[in-house]
């Protein structure tokens, strides 16, 4: 529980609306609390929203930094063996973003062990 | 008997900006011809002549200069104006690489891992022999400036002597940065790391040989006395050029050696 809390400290998250909902301050708010607030993030879910950090037209990072953004949060909560499901927003928002071809070609990439970022 | 009746030189008429048109011609095409065909002769035809284009263009420069004195003050005016020139253009074509290094680094892409260096290059360590690099570069724009007071005052043995030492450090130069493409972890096909790299450090390579070379001219004329204390406008051209690629240097190591690693 604290791990996922630290996780959320240290990782890229969207800013406004999933911190807004979690409040780490509230040290009260349960597992089940938060996975409730994930899951509503997750089904009122359309598309990616604006990302104050990437701004400008161009949106490569954006795809870039959620596609890293969720395999570390994966692996960072498997290797707790805490549930991954936070972890689904990044994945909604790299396969909302990210040319289909490009989330291919990293994945075979991962597969090979050439995948050039940092996960 | 006709003199002329202002200060300026006429020049004769000369076959060498034809032969040296030729060459390019040759030199361009060959390349291409070799590059498609698997054919040198074109190419090594069109460096041959441009060698000899040069060889005799040069002489016959030094011939109306110093041993015809057509070079008056209105003439070495414009050989100053025409030097600068050409290393202003030296320094654009210099900008360009680095503007290809800077746009690339700057914002690396996905297929670079978002960093730089990119994912997978082992850069080299700044502090080891491009250091040195720069020591000796820095050194020998001292020895060329020995060399030029040197010529002022008129002490031939220290003149000479210098001159060699910068020629010298030149040489060493070359020789250690061909010890690191040597033993480089990386190539030219290393992704946009390795083109950057090696084809702005590359130039720099090739200009500091030119430098060296212009540089070794002028101690052979230095040695047949061709320069006095007062005109020695060759000498200040390739001290000039030298000056310029050693500044070209001083960026390459702070922009991708130091930056860069």
């Amino acid at each position: 529980m604290k791990g996922v809390l630290m996780y959320l400290k240290v990782f890229s998250f969207p800013p406004a609306c999933i911190l807004n909902k979690m409040s780490i301050d509230r040290v009260v708010s349960t597992d089940v609390k938060m996975a409730e607030d994930i899951q509503a993030k997750l089904e009122k879910y359309r598309t990616a929203p604006f990302d104050a950090r990437f701004p400008n037209q161009n949106q490569t990072r954006n795809c870039w930094s959620n596609y890293l953004d969720y395999h570390r949060c994966q692996k960072a909560l498997d290797a707790k063996g805490v549930d991954t499901a936070p972890c689904d927003w990044y994945k909604r928002v790299y396969k909302s973003l990210c040319p289909i071809s490009w989330i291919q070609k990293w994945d075979d990439q991962r597969e090979e062990g050439t995948f050039p970022g940092k996960i | 008997m006709a003199h002329q009746a202002h200060a300026y030189h006429m020049v004769d008429p000369s076959p060498w900006p034809l032969t040296g048109a030729v060459a390019a011609l040759l030199v361009t095409s060959g390349t291409a011809i070799w590059f498609h065909f698997n054919s040198t002769i074109l190419m090594t035809l069109g460096t041959m002549l441009l060698l000899l284009t040069m060889y005799q263009w040069w002489r016959d420069i030094i011939r109306e200069g110093t041993f015809q004195g057509h070079h008056t003050p209105p003439v070495q005016k414009g050989l100053r104006y025409g030097m600068i020139l050409f290393i202003t253009s030296e320094v654009f074509f210099f900008l360009g690489f680095f503007w290809a290094f800077y746009h690339s680094s700057l914002a690396p892409t996905p297929d670079l891992g978002g960093c730089w260096p990119p994912a997978g290059i082992t850069t080299l360590d700044p502090f080891e022999v491009p250091l040195l690099n720069t020591a000796v570069l820095l050194a020998s724009g001292v020895t060329v400036t020995w060399a030029h007071h040197s010529i002022m005052e008129g002490d031939r043995k220290p003149a000479i002597q210098s001159l060699a030492l910068t020629i010298l450090l030149g040489f060493y130069f070359t020789f250690l940065q061909g010890l690191e493409y040597f033993e480089a972890p990386f190539t030219i096909a290393d992704g946009v790391y390795g083109s950057t790299f090696f084809v702005a450090t590359g130039f720099h390579g090739l200009h500091v040989i030119i430098g060296s070379t212009f540089l070794a001219v002028c101690l052979l004329r230095q040695i047949q006395y061709h320069f006095t204390s007062e005109h020695h406008f060759g000498f200040e051209a390739a001290a000039w050029y030298w000056h310029f690629v050693d500044v070209v240097w001083l960026f390459l190591y702070i922009s991708i050696y130091w930056w860069g690693s």
